[in-house]
């Protein structure tokens, strides 16, 4: 069978997105050299990046530092610097390369990374990020502060829980006000929301076209594409704008029939993050079988919009809260994991699940091994279980992962075609 | 003569198997090679020697499937297809109720649930560490300084096995020297050996439903005693064909022969081989 590459999207929205994280990395470094604009530290996941907006604060993201260096294969050497320190072989490898790029003092475009005036650790989910930012904080010597958000255990956030998380979101205020020197705007916050709002419905229909057949994108590797953007900035203008013409980029796609693949032969859900440091080669693997990614876990880190939540400009800091309390994948319990991916299987209409067990990622991956039990036995959808590990090269065996995924999809072309012979 | 092959490259040893359709299929010959370094070499050899034992030149041959690890590096073949596929449909090939495969080979354990007519319903692998594979038992006879044809017939004379706590290839040794030093007989360490690659066996292959007849295939299952020991912590007899080792390239031979059937032509043939002179 012949190999399929260079698969990913290619539209106009490929080099903005490019522009856009090029233009980020910019002011970061510009703040770096001159102390201006401000920045501050926080978290992909159910983050509150539109307080930072309201302050023209710009957010840096360590993970997207990470992954940006593994995707350059770069991820090793500051993996390894920050082993030397102390870190064990098993830690959220993220970190350490993270840690490490501090340690060695590099960055994944070779520009500076200023110092955060604000360590911003929104707890979401993961206790590694408390542990991460405590250390990032003592590297930097820049002030922390913990959000402390309570898991999600029930189907809906309590009243208390949100209460709880608006208040410590007013401290933060107050924080930002004495290292910034600048009163908060509350107008100016009202419109972050707000843009965080429609970006969020922009995405949202984005991923819904997923649903056609042939979906015009990768859900899975091409929303990583977008992700970029969703991100650094959900709360902006430009944001919005990126994500208008993103949106109308796909409905061309869909208007001409415009697939992903010159013929679409399977349709998947994904479930965790790629393996960043050989995100090509795990690519093709998939492309060689015409086989894309219709929705995907890892898109609703930051955010789980596609059923319908939004932040809302009325209600702005229960907004928030809400948001960091209940609509991102890392704070929701298992059964809401599974019956996100059971919706995504009925109605995005899949053929099988793909799980990328991450071996550094406890939170993520913790509880996978059931996930499959779910789904097989269940829901009686074919799934496939590989390992390796999101930003540590050490952990990817490319041979047996293609040798999976060869199985996998021999398996499920037998089925479709034995069911179509009946 | 309707006549296909089936080639297995896999990490320590090659096999080649060609098959023929007269009526029923039959296996006309086997053969098996070392891999060794170059893997194309290995798998030329396997398919050369295979034709020359069945009579036939190799242009007789009219559709070749390479399975296994080095699929990709048979310069021949017509089609290559995982060691997974080829497992299933060689495992119902030599014994057709067969529902689930457990596989052990050299670097990877598997378990696989069997459909009626042969084709894979499901399969879970061994991550990445070799623990729980036949490297782990390679291992172990080395240390004890045993040939590796020994240690499954020793192991059967175990009285008291003794625990072995770890699963790691690596460790393995430790907990080895440690039970020698305490003077243990060998044949009761081998048993505990055994016994603990039979379980971590048995917790991967717990994930796929584990229906009756459950055939062991692979290199290893010529070992009796992991073969007693899997059964043992199975709690059921399996299947292990006197071809256990040949099952991927018996599989990839059936497969070759359907694929004949669905009118491939054998045209991609290489013309060095032509000549079946052998290389
Ligand atoms: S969610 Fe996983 S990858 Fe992210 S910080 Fe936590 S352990 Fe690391």
């Amino acid at each position: 069978m012949p190999e399929v590459k260079q698969t990913e999207y290619r539209g106009s929205i490929h080099q903005r997105q490019k522009d856009l994280m090029l233009k980020w990395y910019e002011r970061l470094n510009e703040a770096a050299e001159t102390g201006t604009p401000p920045t501050a530290s926080l978290m992909i996941s159910g983050n509150c990046v539109e307080l930072l907006e309201a302050f023209g604060a710009v957010p840096i993201y360590p993970e997207v530092n990470a992954l940006q260096l593994a995707i350059r294969h770069q991820s090793l050497e500051p993996i390894l610097a920050a082993e030397e320190i102390g870190y064990a072989p098993d830690n959220c490898a993220y970190v350490k390369a993270d840690i490490g790029c501090y340690l060695k003092g590099i960055t994944p475009t070779g520009g500076k990374l200023p110092k955060p005036d604000l360590v911003l650790c929104n707890f979401v989910g993961c206790n590694t990020y408390v542990k991460w930012f405590e250390h990032t904080a003592v590297l930097t010597g820049s002030k922390l502060y913990v959000l402390d958000v309570p898991f999600l255990c029930e189907d809906e956030p309590s009243q208390a829980a949100i209460d709880y998380v608006v208040r410590q979101l007013k401290e933060v205020v107050t924080l930002l006000e004495s290292i910034t020197g600048k009163k908060f705007d509350y107008d100016r916050f009202t419109e972050a929301v707000r843009c965080s709002a429609e970006v969020e419905e922009l995405w949202s229909q984005i991923k819904h076209l997923a649903r056609r057949t042939p979906s015009p994108f990768d859900a899975y590797f091409d929303a990583i594409t977008l992700m970029g953007p969703l991100y650094v900035y959900r709360a902006t203008p430009e944001g919005v704008e990126f994500f208008r013409a993103a949106l109308e980029e796909m409905w061309q796609k869909v208007a001409s029939g415009q697939g992903v693949y010159d013929q679409e032969k399977f349709r998947l859900v994904v479930e965790g993050p790629p393996p960043y440091p050989y995100f090509r080669t795990f690519r093709d693997m998939f492309a060689k079988w015409k086989a894309c990614a219709v929705a995907s876990t890892y898109s609703t880190v930051g955010g789980l919009w596609e059923f319908g939540a939004r932040h809302d400009p009325d209600h702005p800091f229960e907004s928030v809260a809400m948001h960091m309390l209940s609509q991102n994948v890392t704070n929701r319990n298992y059964l809401q994991r599974y019956e996100q991916i059971k919706r995504y299987i009925e109605e995005w209409n899949a053929d099988g699940l793909i799980i990328h067990f991450v071996k550094s990622c406890r939170l993520f991956s913790a509880g996978q091994g059931d996930m499959r039990d779910y789904v097989t036995k269940t829901l009686g959808v074919p799934t496939l279980y590989i390992e390796s590990d999101l930003e540590d090269p050490r952990y990817f065996a490319e041979a047996q992962t293609r040798n999976r995924i060869d199985a996998f999809f021999e398996t499920l072309e037998h089925s479709k075609l034995t069911a179509k012979a009946v | 003569m309707r006549v296909a092959a089936g080639v297995d490259v896999g990490s320590t040893q090659t096999k080649a198997v060609v098959m023929t359709e007269n009526g029923g299929r039959s296996i006309l010959a086997r053969a098996l090679v070392d891999t060794g370094a170059n893997v194309r070499k290995a798998a030329e050899n396997a398919f050369v020697v295979a034709c020359h034992s069945a009579g036939i030149a190799p242009t007789e041959v009219g559709f070749v499937v390479g399975t296994g690890y080095g699929r990709y590096n048979i310069s021949f073949g017509n089609a290559q297809l995982t060691e997974i596929s080829c497992h299933a449909r060689g495992a119902h090939f030599v014994c057709p109720t067969t529902r689930t495969v457990i596989d052990m080979g050299g670097q990877d354990a598997k378990a696989i649930s069997v459909g009626s007519d042969g084709q894979v319903l499901d399969f879970v692998m061994n991550d990445k560490c070799a623990a729980g594979t036949g490297r782990f038992l390679a291992n172990a006879a080395d240390v004890m300084g045993i040939g590796l044809d020994e240690v499954g017939p020793l192991s059967l004379r175990a009285t008291r096995a003794v625990k072995i706590a770890t699963v790691c290839t690596v460790f393995v040794e430790s907990d080895i020297l440690s039970y020698l030093a305490q003077g243990k007989k060998a044949e009761d360490i081998l048993g505990g050996v055994h016994l603990a690659i039979a379980k971590r066996t048995l917790s991967l292959a717990r994930r796929v439903p584990l229906e009756p007849d459950i055939t062991m295939t692979g290199g290893v299952a010529r070992n009796v005693g992991m073969v007693h020991a899997l059964e043992e912590v199975l709690g059921t007899k399996m299947q292990v064909s006197p071809d256990a080792q040949f099952i991927g390239a018996i599989g990839a031979a059936v497969f070759a022969l359907e694929k004949m059937d669905q009118s491939f032509e054998s045209s991609m043939w290489r013309p060095e081989y032509a000549t079946g002179s052998g290389h």
